[in-house]
């Protein structure tokens, strides 16, 4: 940056501190009180004793069930991700080097199911996949299975309506970032004998690795808090992170148990993300 | 005069979530009587005020309580498909390997479903621990569990599933939506639920408070949530038409035999019951 | 030999037609610029050579092959881009030995051919660079490095200089010029700056409206012009309507003026060119100043006769000569050679070829 610039830094600092007084008193302050109730004991008379004790975050780690819980939803997230790296990529390439009126549409339509809920959605999912629903309806009809197939409460199930849940968000992260690959670099590629294989592994993925890194971040982090859709969509015998943390925090209103697993979870959420960054970081720049 | 229409769960946790503070937000707090007892042990209820609420006084005497008034209540019953399920009697039927893949158990009353397992097994409303066994067994007959009520009429009604431990209220609402259900009263005796209605000690507006648990006690209003919700009223001076009360009511033999809930008990065992439920009989 | 040839290629967008009718054969080592103002259709002739538009009909042939159904990766084409495009994630050096790699060149090669190339264009020591630490002016001949490291059958190059300043672009428009020569490269080049395409093509191939007006030489198209369009757009004319008395004689208003040839009773325009006017006591054609415009080297005057208004350029006449002396209102007499009076057929500029 240049002098003038950096002499105008300083009155932007002064406006922008609102904003970040705001978001440390709405995001951080709530942090804080949660993690001090994880450090509490739990009583089911008095519900919280005050305390400094490991105690949750210990049984926790220690119990299988909850590594268990920890595993499946790691296994869910990273699959999620990559599904959705996978179909989202195409899309958002499309979306990115699509003009015109055709590309409003098509972004509208990116857009349009997040304003649909998650739990209207995996209504939708419910309706499709059951015993009796319209698939199975269509199986049957075909002659081909006689009997309904059980698509519901399966992982499958959840990961499919997990995957469209998240799409939207990986699709305009990674268009936006495909957008700001100019054209002219794919031509000279081609121009030079790459074939459009070539060029998508060695122009195009490379350039876009930003916008692969920020929308499997975002996307993965999404994956590992997915409440509504793995209830819905994998039945009570399929469990993940979010939902054991509400059983405890709402129906045996223990909180500092239910703080715990939250930060296990954060904890774990923000190592995986930064370990993929750094993956992800390390095939751009090979030493 | 503030109404909260979260979830009970969300009430529940903005009740605990409050119960330091001078100014809650909420007047009137509903809650299920368990819940309900939890949270009055936490001394966040004012006691009833009697002068204020004069209706208190046709309340059912097994029903009454210092911190609350009952509002409508049911209890836990066997529901079935008349078409694929007949002689059922009581709990046990869940164990007839006949129904083998047809049992549904929803999965928010894992703590009235695990109460139901022990009466059969031996324990009682105050010692829950022959269920383990019990439901450990019931796997066997590969019951389905469903994450909400809603999936679970679904099941019914495609025939999925035949049989279910459920609200009898709930029973009436589906039946009344033209899912084809009949119920029985379990000869072990059913295990009510009563829905009942409180004021926080932090609450804004009391007055205003006292006379809507007034009203709710109010005969006719009663009358018109059984008529519509398929709960039991839950004053004595509400009579039902008799078509009413034959499919949601229960008998005096009936109430005679309710296993009213050890809700001291049932709260301090609640984590381990929780525990037990998704480690054990859903893993 | 013929290197590139265009056969009848046309183009439309719906219901525009973007390129028509466009035909060329470039030889060997040849350089040919395709020249016109923006929206002419050279840019999209350009790109059907290089594949990346597809023809609506017609024919490119590359060396004998016809590649009109050809991918770009497989047209043996080295294009410089107007932006350049290079990558921005990759050195110098890996840009330039990008199509060596596609081409599967040995490594051990490879390097060697980078090398030379960069020595080339002058940018030895900057291969490990990327090309945000470069210039303009050496991203521009990392681009002509990448393209010609490989040897492409033909070079493309698309509007090079215009990212460039004024004073860099007359420098790099003799180096393009040069290396071409040397190397003996078939180039096609799109420029809209017809200095640019006099001084370094062999021919050029004016295109207005998607349309070729005219090829041929820089000093074909400048001399005899095919139409006004083309006399317009390739340096400064006078043009002067009238109507052609006997050969030799063009009457424009009350003055008959020297032309070359003519019918007699032809409609016409004359073209004169500012330079070939000569501006002096003594003339066939009377007028008075309206301007001078000193321009050091050279001199020009605007006058206004009895035949139009005529902008005259000559060479800044000495100290001691009276044209020095000329000024606003004074009478002088032009006079121009028969040959330099070109007649052309007299329609609205460029409405018709």
């Amino acid at each position: 940056m240049n002098e003038s610039g950096r002499a105008a830094g300083r009155p932007v600092a002064a406006l922008v501190l609102p904003a970040v007084v705001l978001v440390l008193l709405m995001m951080v302050a709530p942090m804080v009180l949660l993690f001090r109730y994880s450090l509490n004991i739990f009583s089911p008379t008095e519900l919280m004793i005050q305390a400094l004790t490991a105690r949750n975050y210990l049984s926790a780690v220690t119990d299988p069930y909850y590594l268990a819980v920890m595993a499946t939803t790691i296994r869910m997230a990273v699959l999620c991700t990559l599904i959705a790296l996978a179909a989202g990529f195409p899309a958002a390439y499309t979306l990115a080097r699509m003009r015109g009126r055709w590309k409003a549409w098509l972004t509208l339509a990116t857009v349009f199911p997040l304003m649909v809920g998650n739990v209207v959605r995996a209504a939708g999912w419910m309706t499709l996949l059951g015993n009796a629903g319209l698939l199975n309806a269509a199986l049957k009809a075909s002659g081909l299975f006689p009997d309904p197939v059980q698509l519901m409460y399966t992982p499958m199930a959840v990961a499919l309506g997990i995957v469209t849940v998240v799409l939207p968000y990986m699709i305009l992260t990674l268009a936006s970032v495909i957008e700001g690959i100019p054209r002219g670099l794919e031509e000279a590629a081609l121009n030079l004998g790459a074939r459009p294989l070539t060029v998508f592994r060695r122009v195009v993925l490379p350039l876009a690795l930003p916008g692969v890194v920020a929308g499997s971040a975002l996307v993965f982090i999404l994956c590992m808090n997915a409440y509504a859709t793995p209830i819905l969509l994998g039945g009570p015998q399929f469990t993940m992170m979010a939902p054991a943390v509400y059983d405890q925090f709402v129906k045996t209103t223990n909180w500092p148990f239910g703080a715990a697993l939250a930060f296990i979870l954060l904890a774990v959420t923000l190592a995986l993300t930064l370990a993929g960054r750094a993956l992800l970081q390390r095939r751009r720049h090979p030493a | 005069m503030l109404q909260d229409l979260g979830s009970q769960d969300a009430r529940k946790t903005k009740l605990i979530a409050e119960r330091v503070s001078r100014h809650g937000s909420m007047d009137v707090v509903h809650l299920g009587d368990a819940d309900m007892y939890q949270m009055a042990q936490l001394g966040v209820f004012e006691e009833v005020d009697l002068k204020a609420v004069p209706n208190a006084a046709t309340i059912i005497p097994k029903l009454r309580k210092p911190y609350s008034i009952p509002h409508i209540f049911s209890a836990q019953i066997i529901l079935y498909n008349p078409d694929k399920v007949s002689g059922v009697t009581g709990f046990a039927d869940l164990w007839d390997p006949k129904y083998k893949g047809r049992v549904a158990i929803p999965d928010l009353n894992y703590a009235v479903v695990t109460f139901g397992a022990a009466l059969i097994a031996g324990g009682s409303m105050s010692n829950w621990e022959p269920a383990k066994q019990k439901l450990l067994d019931l796997k066997k007959n590969d019951p389905k569990i469903y994450p909400s009520h809603e999936q679970l009429a679904a099941a019914l009604k495609t025939g999925e599933v035949w049989i279910a431990p459920m609200w009898l209220a709930r029973g009436y609402m589906w039946q009344k939506a033209g899912i084809n259900l009949a119920h029985v009263v379990p000869k072990e005796g059913a295990i009510p639920i009563v829905f009942e209605a409180a004021v926080p000690k932090n609450a804004p507006d009391k007055a205003n408070a006292w006379a809507y648990l007034n009203a709710m006690l109010d005969a006719k209003a009663q009358q018109g949530f059984a008529d519509r919700m398929g709960y039991v009223p839950t004053v004595s001076d509400a009579t039902l038409p008799a078509a009413v009360g034959a499919q949601i009511g229960f008998s005096p033999a009936d109430q005679a035999k309710f296993n009213t809930p050890d809700f001291a008990y049932q709260a301090k065992q609640l984590p381990a019951i929780l525990d037990f439920w998704n480690k054990e009989f859903k893993a | 030999m013929t290197s590139l040839s265009l056969d009848g290629l046309r183009r439309e967008y719906g219901a525009t037609v973007a390129v028509d009718r466009v035909d060329l054969e470039m030889q060997q080592g040849e350089l040919v610029a395709l020249l016109g103002p923006s929206g002419c259709g050279k840019t999209t002739t350009l790109r059907m050579v290089a594949g990346f538009v597809a023809p609506t009909s017609g024919r490119v042939v590359i060396g004998g092959r016809d590649v009109t159904a050809a991918p770009p990766y497989a047209r043996d084409t080295g294009m410089v881009f107007q932006g350049y495009a290079l990558f921005p994630h990759m050195s110098v050096a890996e840009n330039v030995g990008f199509g060596l790699e596609m081409r599967r060149v040995p490594r051990a090669e490879r390097g060697a051919r980078i090398a030379e190339a960069l020595r080339l264009v002058r940018l030895e020591g900057l291969a490990e660079r990327r090309p945000a630490q470069l210039s303009g002016g050496q991203q521009q001949r990392v681009a002509l490095a990448r393209a010609l490291v490989v040897n492409p059958a033909v070079f493309l190059l698309d509007e090079p200089l215009s990212n460039l300043d004024a004073r860099l672009r007359a420098e790099v428009r003799v180096e393009i010029r040069a290396l071409q020569q040397r190397l003996g490269l078939t180039t096609l080049f799109v420029t809209h700056d017809q200095e640019e395409a006099l001084t370094m093509a062999d021919r050029l191939v004016v295109m207005q409206g998607g349309r070729v007006r005219q090829t041929g030489t820089p000093e074909e198209v400048y001399e005899r012009p095919a139409d006004l369009f083309v006399a317009g757009f390739i340096g400064s004319c006078n043009i002067l309507r009238g109507v052609v008395e006997a050969p030799g004689a063009f009457r424009a208003g009350a003055m008959a003026l020297p032309c070359a040839g003519g019918a007699p009773g032809e409609r016409a325009a004359l073209v004169v060119r500012p330079e070939r006017i000569a501006i002096g006591p003594e003339g066939r054609l009377p007028g008075r100043i309206d301007l001078v415009t000193y321009l050091g080297g050279t001199t020009e005057w605007h006058v206004t006769t009895d035949a139009g208004a005529l902008r005259v350029s000559q060479k800044t006449p000495d100290a001691a000569d009276p044209r020095r002396l000329l000024r606003r209102g004074d009478g002088v007499m032009l006079d121009w050679r028969p040959e330099a009076g070109r007649l052309l057929s007299d329609s609205n500029e460029g409405e018709q070829a």
